[in-house]
């Protein structure tokens, strides 16, 4: 790979997240500041979610005094297993946070059986 | 005579003295950041301070803020910024499988360069990312002289 096309490639920062569940839900909310809703792209392949935010360029032209954000665009894959329904994946995108909910498969939700009695 | 008086335990015995150090060195090993004060100090949003031709810039992210969470005021040429950030706490700890963000109260203060103007400010929270802008003051900024020729 030559110097300018290492150049111009984009790095990649690994987002930070929290996860956890919630009433037979799975809530995922990855901080990607700097990425607008049209930047994300999350893409379900066998047992792999992967999510690729852009981030809006807002490279200023002029002396940096201080520089500390990180520069590059956010690539997380996570490993999903059977459990989850790739159907019902819904994401929402606020203040440069996004919240996705992955609803569980409703066959390994813990459920009460009932006994009769005859 | 000697005015200090001889600590005499203490120099008959130079184990105690590298006991001491051990225990000195132990603390180092236990110590943590505290909260202390009214603001978590291990919360600080990364920015970014630029300086172009007409103006001064800063960046900062600041993921997961609301607007009516941020707090920016200026006094002199010192910004300081103050902010909460509130958690996704769930209802039930042990569902809780990763936990990398923080979340909680947060100031920062910069020093803003003597060249900008504080009475043109402009901020806008977009996506996670607060932008500062300020204006330089009119004398400061570059000028084309024209030559006049006779």
């Amino acid at each position: 790979m030559s110097d300018k096309e290492l150049q111009n490639q984009r790095r990649t920062i690994r987002p930070l997240s929290e996860i956890h569940e919630e009433d037979g839900k799975i809530l995922l909310h990855i901080e990607m500041p700097g990425v607008a809703k049209d930047g994300i792209s999350i893409h379900v392949e066998n047992d792999q979610l992967r999510i690729y935010g852009r981030r809006a360029e807002d490279e200023v032209k002029g002396s940096y005094l201080l520089r500390e954000r990180l520069v590059g665009d956010y690539e997380k894959i996570y490993t999903i297993d059977e459990t989850i329904d790739r159907d019902s994946i819904e994401a929402v995108m606020e203040n440069g946070v996004l919240h996705m909910t992955l609803k569980l498969k409703e066959e390994v939700k813990p459920r009460k059986i009932e006994i009769k009695t005859k | 005579m000697s005015l200090l008086t001889w600590d005499r335990e203490n120099v008959l015995d130079p184990l105690r003295e590298f006991e001491r150090l051990q225990n000195e060195i132990n603390q180092l090993f236990d110590y943590q950041p505290r909260q202390r004060g009214l603001f978590d100090r291990a919360l600080t949003p990364p920015l970014d301070l630029i300086e172009t031709a007409d103006s001064v810039e800063i960046l900062c992210d600041m993921p997961g803020v609301a607007k009516d969470k941020l707090e920016l005021s200026v006094s002199g040429n010192v910004l300081t910024l103050k902010g909460e950030k509130l958690s996704e706490e769930p209802k039930d700890e042990s569902k809780k499988y990763r936990q990398e963000t923080l979340s909680g109260s947060f100031q920062r203060t910069i020093s803003v360069p003597e060249t900008a103007d504080p009475n043109k400010i402009d901020a806008e929270l977009r996506d996670g990312v607060l932008r500062i802008s300020i204006a330089k003051r009119e004398e400061v900024k570059p000028r084309q002289i024209e030559v006049k020729v006779k």
